[in-house]
């Protein structure tokens, strides 16, 4: 065969378990808390990552506000887990200190971890539903939705600074303890913690891959390359591309959810502009054409920057912007664009005949 | 002297991997996390400041007074004849690599305290982590209080200190009617909680309470307010660059220090450098200590400090004094733990015990002397009041007469009073971990 | 009440010195310059240093931004920009990147420790008028927004150079079939637009504290302003007084974090009703 090996459905199924198999046994090699929490972490920003790849990648569709569901979900879980170490009847201390006497409708639920974690994941998709609806249906696309994500972020930023009998403000929320389910408390440290976050990184983007091999993925990345031309086909494209980007606002609502576990904390910190767009860069850098290449970047960045960022403590930062701009120079399809040239290049010279396509993709994943 | 920073291989994961990979198949029973000392070993402190992004203005002077504060106990003899080893880490002003960072000082590093934060925000961030593994925080700064852990001492004013003398003051020097701005969070809603308390006190009025978003440069709407107010003076908690904006804007607006003086609560030495001392000259500092104190400690601490490379911002700050005051009460409480149960038995719950009644005696802090609540770990203080002179340094005009207690709870008293085992809440139940 | 209103002319023209220079960039040439608030950011600094190591006066610093920022812009075209036409969204992605490099730059340069900007001392002093009252320096910004207007108003539609850019944003085929060079009316454009960024610096490092990190907040709001006018340069001064005017007044009557957020929550209502903004920019940009 001579086709680019980068694009045989099987081997790329097969790249993804070897890669989840890898990440899988873990915990199994180390009993390094530390280690585990950071990898687990990074598993988060992973998921984070292949849900921009999923509505930018295939949907052609560049949210620079992913943070809104991340911090939503965030919020969510922070809040059930604030309600788990609370005391029947009592309000969180910081509510005491604002001047509540009861504790606000809103949080009522949240009493409840079940329905707490349902909320953590529903109210961001549902919010992705109607705002991305709204924007799709007005035709509103590319870099106009980016900048319109932009204000719905900085806004709901500064609400959450702004309420802050309700969400303690600028110092967030950082539940004492870790989450209880079922009356086993989960560790943050734990390999229990990290298989969680494993699982759901998982199912997450084994589901992202299935659906963008569907008829439905067809259409969706139909719509990145002409949108036009899928219209005139008769297809209702605002109701594909709300779907999808409501779609990766449920990955990246679970995605932040996982967050609070891990972290215990959740500030309004999680809706700056400079943490959504680090996501973005992760799907960049990794390839945002490919969902495993996008997790796979946002392990890379992060990981530098937990350690290479100490080492090189002034020039890191100089280092990932110039990084970065050489990806998007040279790289549009990042790693995942050079594996696809690299293969290719092997197959064609395995076949001892020059392989045509070696370029032409990456060109069309760097719209 | 002998800090080391992080290299690259030293703490590569995939080193510690391989290291472990052998020995564990299944998932071990976890040994005890608590960190401890042991003879012939140096004391591993964390120095958790942000070196670089927004918060590293006034973090990275922290990180460079606990160096040479450390240099100065390692060169002294150390801590019981054992040298301090700072393990110097960069929380990029961003809370999630604080809570990473944190982390890996504990963990990783197993240090057998925490030095850091500058914002609430941050020591929030990183609390959970250091409750759940009974660690120590040492957070030396000021704060809001309504906070109470058995895990962290602070060696800044609390709100309920801060304004204390602030306030009276004010009102007697410039008349009764005040104004409060700050910036929208919750440091400044909760001072202004106190200083509220000490104007009714004073018999002052209050015209108006106006808050900015954090980081904003933009007065003009809280300005016109104020001059529709006529206030005789504002009281301020605007923080960081928003405090440079305010004071610059406020004397572009045409308003004079003279006719209506602003009282802050962080306007030091550092700000009106920034803002140009004109803008400063003639405003108000409440605080613990100023470059200018006139004693002999402060005068060689001064001098010492600007003279060696740690001083390279060439100014010495309350921020950073009672960050350098907070590494001699590890010092001295730490002495005491090893003085009664030898170095073995050190743990960073015993540090925190013993840092119960600790005193920094006049000879070592620069702000004179001052010790550690017995019951919630805040520290006893003398306030002080300083004019910005003109070429931007500060005159003492008013000393607290005693010492002022620390009480993280003074505004809330139905919520409880902190004690060292946890929060006492009035129908005599306790709670630990109160954050 | 009629401060308010004053007071919103004055918000608003400092949002649209902000803005001014995006507007160009982003209208003519469609990048989306996510290092906008760096270019600002170096303004200021260009100022601190022809002040503070040549001691010159305020008022020459401030050209002296606009040709220093200008020239960094140019270069910037030069190495990255000018090969990103094609793809606005990856010049979105790389200007973040060179905003973090121009960020850890200048902290390296200059250090971390905020730097002060001098001002002539007759700017601050107060007017009164009449009940209305504004700072002289306020004044001073409005002014320089007018003649900012101006100036890009000249350029644009008084000199060879606005025909040939105005040609290139109509059609950039046509405009090469009679001999202009596209290539280098992009750079210049880009060029002329850090440049006014750069300017926006020098005001700004007044009313505010000079840092590395000064130039991030501006950049949001900034964009807002373009997009909602349309990449046009009226656009964008109507965008500004509009949202001036409403942050001041908001601000009067209830407090700045509302009126913040009630303003970026119309923006998006009204980009749902007009995405292509108040006045478009036209022509075939992409």
């Amino acid at each position: 065969m001579l086709d680019n090996p980068y694009h045989n459905k099987t081997l790329q199924w097969l790249a993804y378990a070897a890669v989840f198999l890898l990440i899988g046994i873990v915990p199994l090699l180390t009993d390094d808390d530390f280690l585990l929490n950071q990898l687990a972490t990074y598993g988060v920003y992973g998921l984070l990552a292949v849900s921009i790849s999923l509505c930018w990648g295939s949907g052609g569709i560049l949210n620079l506000g992913q943070g809104i569901a991340f911090g939503l979900g965030a919020y969510g879980m922070a809040m059930t887990m604030q309600m788990q170490s609370q005391a029947p009847g009592t309000i969180p201390p910081f509510m005491a200190n604002n001047a509540l006497e009861t504790l606000p409708i809103f949080w009522e639920p949240f009493w409840n971890t079940g329905l707490g974690i349902a909320l953590a994941l529903l109210v961001p998709t549902l919010f992705y539903l109607i705002f991305g609806g709204l924007m799709f249906v007005a035709r509103v696309s590319g870099p106009f939705f980016a900048i319109m994500t932009l204000a719905i972020l900085s806004a709901l930023a500064t609400v959450f600074v702004a309420l802050q009998p309700y969400t303690n403000g600028v110092n967030g929320i950082s539940p004492p303890t870790g989450l209880v389910i079922a009356g086993t408390k989960i560790d943050p440290y734990s390999s229990t913690a990290y298989w969680l976050v494993f699982a759901l990184l998982l199912i997450c983007t084994f589901t992202a891959k299935l659906l963008t091999q569907s008829r439905f993925g067809l259409v969706v990345r139909a719509l990145k390359d002409d949108p036009e031309r899928v219209r005139f086909l008769g297809y209702n494209v605002a109701v594909y591309e709300t779907l999808v980007y409501a779609l990766s606002g449920l990955m990246a609502a679970a995605a932040g959810a996982s967050f609070a576990v891990l972290t215990q904390y959740v500030s309004p910190a999680q809706f700056e502009v400079g943490f959504s767009i680090s996501a973005v860069i992760w799907a960049a850098i990794g390839g945002r054409g490919s969902l495993l290449w996008a997790m796979l970047g946002a392990f890379t960045v992060q990981g530098a920057q937990s350690y290479a960022g100490d080492a090189f403590l002034n020039t890191w930062i100089l280092i990932l912007g110039f990084s970065f701009i050489l990806v998007v120079r040279f790289l549009p399809g990042g790693f995942a664009g050079l594996a696809e040239l690299l293969l290719g290049r092997l197959a064609s010279l395995r076949g001892g005949r020059r392989e045509e396509f070696g370029q032409a993709p990456a060109k069309g994943a760097a719209k | 002297m002998s800090w080391t920073r992080r290299t690259f291989l030293k703490n590569s994961s995939l080193a510690a991997g391989a290291l472990a990979a052998p020995a564990v198949w299944l998932p071990t029973a976890r040994e005890s996390w608590g960190a401890t000392l042991s003879e012939g070993e140096p004391i591993k402190i964390g120095l958790l400041f942000s070196l670089t992004g927004g918060l590293a203005v006034p973090e990275e002077d922290s990180t460079l007074v606990m160096q040479y504060a450390i240099d100065e106990i390692n060169t002294a003899g150390g801590i019981a004849g054992h040298p301090i080893e700072p393990v110097i880490v960069d929380a990029k002003s961003d809370f999630s690599v604080y809570t990473e960072k944190a982390r890996e000082l504990i963990l990783r590093d197993k240090v057998i305290s925490i030095f850091g934060c500058y914002t609430s925000a941050s020591r929030k961030a990183i609390l959970p982590t250091i409750m759940d593994r009974d660690n120590l925080l040492f957070y030396p700064t000021c704060y809001e209080g309504a906070e109470c852990t058995q895990n962290t001492v602070c060696t800044g004013p609390l709100a309920n200190q801060h304004s204390r003398d602030l306030i009276p003051f004010m009102v007697e020097n410039f008349g009764k009617r005040v104004f409060f701005v700050g910036s929208d969070y919750v440091w400044p809603k909760e001072s202004n909680k106190n200083a509220k308390i000490w104007l009714e006190n004073a018999g002052g009025e209050l015209l108006g309470e106006e808050y900015v978003p954090l980081g904003s440069s933009e007065f003009g709407p809280v300005l016109a307010k104020i001059r529709a107010a006529k206030p005789d003076f504002i009281f301020s908690t605007v923080v960081g660059a928003s405090d440079i904006a305010f004071h610059r804007q406020f004397k572009q607006e045409g308003f004079s220090a003279d006719d209506m003086p602003i009282a802050s609560l962080t306007t030091g030495e550092i700000e009106t450098k920034a803002m140009g001392a004109e803008n400063g000259a003639g405003h108000f500092l409440s605080a613990p200590y100023f470059q200018g104190l006139e004693n002999e400690t402060n005068q060689k601490f001064v001098e010492k400090f600007l003279s060696s490379p740690y001083g390279k911002n060439g100014v010495t700050h309350y921020n950073m004094e009672e960050t350098y005051t907070s590494a001699y009460v590890f010092k001295n409480a730490l002495e005491k733990v090893i003085a009664e149960r030898g170095i073995e038995e050190v743990t960073p719950t015993a540090i925190r015990n013993a840092c119960a009644g600790i005193k920094v005696g006049a000879d070592i802090s620069p702000e004179g002397e001052i010790w550690v609540d017995e019951n919630n770990f805040n520290t006893w203080l003398v306030p002080k009041i300083g004019q910005c002179q003109a070429d931007g340094s500060f005159k003492i005009v008013k000393q607290a007469d005693a010492h002022v207690e620390p009480d993280p709870y003074s505004i809330y008293p139905d919520v409880g009073t902190c004690t060292a085992e946890g929060l006492l809440a009035p129908d005599g139940t306790l709670r630990t971990d109160v954050i | 009440m009629a401060n308010a209103l004053i007071l919103g002319i004055s918000i608003a023209s400092i949002f649209l010195v902000a803005a001014i220079g995006l507007t160009i960039i982003y209208g003519t040439a469609g990048v989306i310059n996510m290092a906008h608030g760096e270019f600002i950011m170096l303004g200021a600094y260009a100022t601190y240093a022809m002040q503070t190591y040549f001691g010159l006066p305020y008022f020459l610093c401030i050209p002296c931004a606009f040709v220093i920022v200008g020239a960094i812009g140019f270069v910037i075209e030069k190495l990255l920009i000018q090969y990103l036409y094609h793809r606005p969204l990856d010049t979105l992605l790389a200007t973040w990147g060179v905003s973090l490099v121009l960020i850890q730059g200048t902290r390296l340069t200059f250090g971390s420790d905020p730097k002060y900007i001098q001002m002539p001392g007759f700017l601050s002093s107060n007017i009164e008028l009449g009940g209305v009252s504004l700072a002289a320096f306020r004044i001073f910004v409005i002014l320089a927004a007018l003649a900012l207007i101006a100036l890009v108003w000249f350029v644009f539609y008084k000199t060879d150079f606005g025909i040939k850019v105005r040609a290139v944003t109509q059609n950039r085929e046509m405009a090469a079939a009679f001999g202009i060079n596209s290539k280098q009316v992009y750079s210049f454009t880009f060029a002329f637009g850090a440049g006014l960024a750069g300017v926006a610096g020098a005001l700004f490092g007044v009313l505010n504290i000079v840092l590395p990190t000064m130039g991030t907040g501006y950049v949001v709001q900034a964009f807002l302003i373009v997009v909602t006018g349309g990449g046009a340069l009226m656009g964008s001064a109507i965008a500004s007084i509009a949202t001036g005017e409403m942050q001041s007044i908001f601000a009067m009557l209830l407090n700045d974090s509302f009126a913040r957020f009630l303003i970026f929550i119309l923006i998006v209502v009204f980009l749902r009703f007009r995405p292509q903004g108040l006045i478009s920019a036209g022509g075939s940009r992409r």
